[in-house]
């Protein structure tokens, strides 16, 4: 993963020296509350409902144990013992005090972490793939582009009060784990015909109360220009994009407005001025980088491989976990492991300090003492030796990490909610937990791969939109009620998920997916997963399971 | 009269400033005075104008098109973009499109909504003058403009952007961070004390000392059988920085009973005697002046072998229960002599002869290329080993090592 070097080290110190000054003239009322507000945003301290609440930035989810064992170490001295790993690859801990915060980031420092620029209006956070570098259908590594993305856009002087945020996400598998299609600007890495790095640009897409996917602005864009090109998009955006309101202030509302098309024609316009010039990537700086994600001392394939098969038939469990949490990986000795932070009771995505410092130590152990944070609220150990999988699965029985549901319809992704979120109408992992409690291990199986997704707000933090059913909490005369939505997806297929009907009350969310379930059960062709079903029958007989009446009428 | 920040050479500056900002196209013009008129009236009634005594600069607003300027800025005295609310980000895209594509290369004024916490962007994106928001102080607001010292991308200022010029900012950066590392250890620790070896790497921390006059404590362990070209380098300190160097000396009666009993050169027969010489002259002395502080310093490197790899900034010496300070644990060899002809460092001249790690005489050779800068010390014990017991803690680091 990437190193700090002494410039990368005094930037993050120099940040701290900043943001404590800046605390201090707030608490002394030299600063005031609205003045103040943009600065600690855009150090990810949030006020919510109940607490401050602080966003750790995991660039593209990269993570050692260090740091982790730092995280851990955070949540137990300043919070209540655990931490929250979001749907954008951060850590979120809940109860900071304001006055601490300054404190945490010193600690964070340290450990080359900090919480820069993970909330407020401007470049937020880059996210990627999480198997990148090792997932077996991956075209080109996109750490260093993302590396060079957080690098630039740190203190980006001008864009730093933009409308309103503004994220980026790389690409460079086959297939898309990182849902590329729902951000502000994305990148999709390809070799041209001379085999030159090449990118696909992507711009206008986003969750939120108005769901886009975005349109391709760019084909064929030489690597070296990335930059430039995305100074080009935000110089358009930043004086272009509406400042008026805030719900119509994203990229994508502007895109639509002048369309994608005369949008890209801005751009290349813009982008005339500045390709070539003093932005673009320098292959020195890129080698740099690059050289800091070569691949670990990765015994030969024969030396990692065992033969597990007699262990998979003695061990039921150990054989669903090879089925659901270890998948193929570039080196055939070698396997990528998920450790569920799916187990029914704790939000999804939450972990105890006990369990960070757990992970941290299995990552030591079996994956040369990193790992990744997946965008399904997931631990995953990226570099596990096929001949120490049987072991990893033992310890992470032990460590409560083994659930062998990935992919499956407990392996829920959620907002926190109206539990903690100033901004939720309605609650989201108490939903997440009845759900989870309906499905025995066997049904799970059963059903195979299913994606749901809780939003408890039109934000989207949850990925409602892109879940295979997704669930929204809104608002009726301040109760909470639930929207459910089926056929998202976020994969290479990137689709919106429709609503199906009236909103729902919070007991009936539970019923409603088991018959969207047994829909699928009953309608669904051999080899078929649910996303399959429901691209091929469409959305009228899931409607008609949940809501008779209206089916009858239609 | 309002006060405003300029920024002229790298130097800030608060000046009364002479200026009247004209808010409305078409009003009435004050017939003489310095004004500062909206694009509209700079655009359309040129003449009039430019006909008044006093001079004119031109404003424009967040949802105006610099360009419609472009061509038109002849004698005109600044540019001011106005900035409706501090948290606009507008006119930074306009800052820019001035200074880079349409060759603006006066006085660029931020007007409006100019709060401390917004000065350090907005110079970067190339403001030059800041008209500081009537009710805050413009001294305190241009503290802001100091907040980093790096920046990684190109703007509009002349910072040269770290993405293409790393080497030389990482190196820039490592005397950055070692100055404020000294001067904050020095403040926690007023009894910290600095052990010099007298070589190269100790020398730029006796000069860090000396530059920023820091009260850190300085001295070195003379153990009977260093280099003259080693003990040159007190009466060097001295000259160049005027400063003494306290040289500690073992106990005579320890090293005569040692000498008797196993002879003059028992470190070469096993590792054992080797480490009794270390402890009786340079062990037992350094813990004789370190005792009774709080902080100690050396000027370790991680680049200097095997078992300095893992070396923190800041580590706990528990052998000592004090707390044990590294500064240029990150340094390369480069770096040292990098800074050392920067700052005129004097250097040990066995440095020039094959010697980057210099310890006793006996037990100290000059090293070939390629091999391990501390190859050279005890060079007939395996590399894993190569330590006097000065550094040998079990030292638990408090800090990760930067690459």
């Amino acid at each position: 993963m990437y190193r700090y070097d002494a410039v990368d080290q005094l930037i993050v110190e120099e940040r701290v020296a900043q943001f404590r000054d800046q605390t201090k003239r707030y608490f002394e009322g030299t600063l005031s509350e609205e003045e103040f507000l943009p600065l600690r945003l855009q150090n990810g301290l949030y006020v919510q409902r109940h607490a401050p609440m602080l966003r750790i930035a995991i660039p593209y989810g990269m993570l050692s144990s260090t740091q982790l064992r730092m995280l851990a170490r955070l949540a137990r001295e300043y919070d209540r013992d655990y931490g929250h790993f979001t749907t954008r690859q951060n850590l979120q801990l809940n109860w900071p005090k304001l006055e601490d915060v300054p404190d945490m980031l010193a600690l964070l420092a340290t450990v080359q972490m900090h919480g820069i620029q993970t909330s407020g209006n401007c470049i937020r956070n880059t996210t990627t793939d999480h198997l990148a570098g090792v997932a077996s259908d991956e075209i080109i590594d996109p750490r260093p582009y993302c590396e060079l993305m957080r690098q630039w856009s740190t203190f980006n002087p001008e864009f730093a009060y933009l409308p309103r945020k503004f994220k980026v996400a790389f690409n460079g598998a086959t297939e898309d784990r990182a849902a590329i299609g729902v951000h502000d600007l994305a990148f999709e890495l390809s070799h041209d015909e001379n085999g030159d790095v090449v990118m696909e640009v992507r711009a206008g897409g986003g969750q939120g109360r108005t769901p886009r996917i975005a349109p391709v602005i760019k084909q064929g864009l030489p690597w070296r220009e990335m930059l430039t090109y995305t100074e080009a998009v935000l110089r358009a955006y930043n004086r272009w994009g509406r400042r008026d309101n805030k719900y119509k202030a994203r990229i994508k509302i502007l895109v639509e407005a002048i369309g994608a098309e005369r949008f890209a024609a801005d751009v290349e316009e813009e982008w005339q001025h500045l390709k070539g010039g003093i932005a673009q990537i320098a292959d020195e700086e890129f080698a740099r980088i690059a050289a800091c994600f070569e691949p670990p001392a990765y015994l030969s394939d024969d030396e990692a491989f065992a033969d597990v098969t007699a262990l998979r038939l003695e061990h039921k469990r150990f054989d669903a976990w090879l089925r659901r949490n270890v998948v193929a990986h570039k080196r055939a000795g070698y396997a990528a492991v998920t450790l569920s932070l799916k187990r029914t009771g704790p939000a999804p995505g939450d972990a105890t300090s006990a369990e960070m410092e757990g992970a941290a130590e299995l990552a030591d152990r079996f994956s040369f003492g990193e790992l990744r944070v997946s965008h399904h609220q997931n631990l995953i150990l990226s570099d596990v030796a096929r001949k120490d999988l049987f072991d990893l699965w033992q310890a992470a029985e032990a460590g409560g990490f083994a659930e062998p549901n990935i992919g499956l319809v407990t392996d829920i992704i959620a907002c926190p909610g109206g539990d903690f979120c100033a901004l939720a109408n309605a609650r989201a992992i108490p939903i997440a937990t009845a759900i989870q409690e309906r499905f025995t291990p066997e049904q799970q199986e059963d059903i195979g791969e299913l994606a749901i997704k809780i939003s408890g707000c039109i934000n989207s933090c949850g990925h409602h939109h892109v879940g295979h059913i997704g669930v929204l909490g809104v608002d009726k005369n301040g109760e909470e009620w639930y929207q459910i939505l089926v056929g998202g997806r976020s994969d290479k297929k990137v689709a919106l998920g429709d609503i199906l009907g009236r909103a729902i009350k919070f007991e009936e969310v539970p019923g409603f997916v088991n018959k969207l379930v047994d829909v699928y059960l009953a309608q669904r062709e051999p080899g078929e997963r649910f996303i399959d079903t429901a691209e091929r029958i469409g959305k009228a007989p899931f409607k008609a399971a949940v809501y008779p009446d209206k089916a009858v009428a239609a | 009269m309002t006060r405003i920040v300029r920024l002229a050479d790298k130097r800030v500056r608060i000046e009364d400033d002479s200026f009247t900002v004209v808010a409305e196209a078409g009003a009435e013009l004050p017939a003489a005075g310095d004004i500062i008129v909206p694009t509209a009236d700079w655009l359309g009634r040129a003449d009039e104008v430019k006909a008044r005594t006093g001079r004119t600069g031109v404003w424009i607003g967040p949802a105006e098109d610099p360009g419609a300027l472009a061509g038109h800025l002849d004698g005109a005295a600044l540019i001011a973009i106005q900035f409706p609310k501090f948290n606009d980000g507008r006119g930074y895209s306009i800052a820019s499109l001035l200074r880079r594509r349409y060759g603006w290369t006066g006085e660029l004024r931020a007007i409006g909504d100019v709060l401390r916490d917004q000065l350090y962007y907005m110079a970067r994106a190339g403001f030059d003058v800041f008209a500081v928001r009537e009710d805050r102080d413009a001294e305190v607001a241009a503290t802001g403009l100091g907040d980093f010292s790096f920046a990684y991308q190109d703007s509009s200022d002349d910072r040269a952007p770290v993405l293409r010029n790393r080497a030389a900012a990482v190196r820039e950066a490592k005397i950055v961070r070692a100055e404020r590392a000294l001067t904050a250890i020095a403040a926690k620790h007023p009894d910290a004390a600095f052990a010099t070896s007298l070589s190269a790497e100790d020398m730029v921390v006796t000069d860090f000392i000396a530059r920023l006059k820091l009260p850190i404590h300085i001295f070195t362990l003379d153990t009977g059988r260093l280099h003259e070209e080693t003990l040159g380098m007190i009466a060097e300190t001295k000259t160049r920085y005027g400063i003494d160097i306290e040289v500690m000396h073992p106990v005579a009666e320890a090293v005569e009973a040692h000498v008797a009993a196993h002879g003059a050169h028992a470190f070469y027969e096993s590792l054992a005697l080797r480490k009794e010489c270390c402890g009786i002259r340079k062990v037992e002395p350094l813990n004789r002046e370190l005792g009774g502080r709080s902080a100690w310093l050396t000027g370790q490197r991680r680049e200097q072998g095997a078992t300095r790899v893992h070396l923190p900034e800041e580590e706990h010496d528990e052998v000592r229960n004090m707390t044990k300070y590294n500064p240029l644990a990150d340094w390369s060899w480069d770096d040292v002599l990098a800074y050392a002809a920067r700052f005129d460092v004097p250097l040990n001249p066995l440095h020039a002869r094959g010697y980057p790690s210099i310890g006793c005489e006996p037990c100290t050779r000059a090293v070939r290329a390629g091999e391990d800068p501390r190859a050279g010390r005890w060079w007939w014990e395996q590399s894993d080993s190569k330590e006097c017991g000065l550094h040998e803690s079990a030292a638990t680091s408090l800090e990760s090592a930067t690459a």
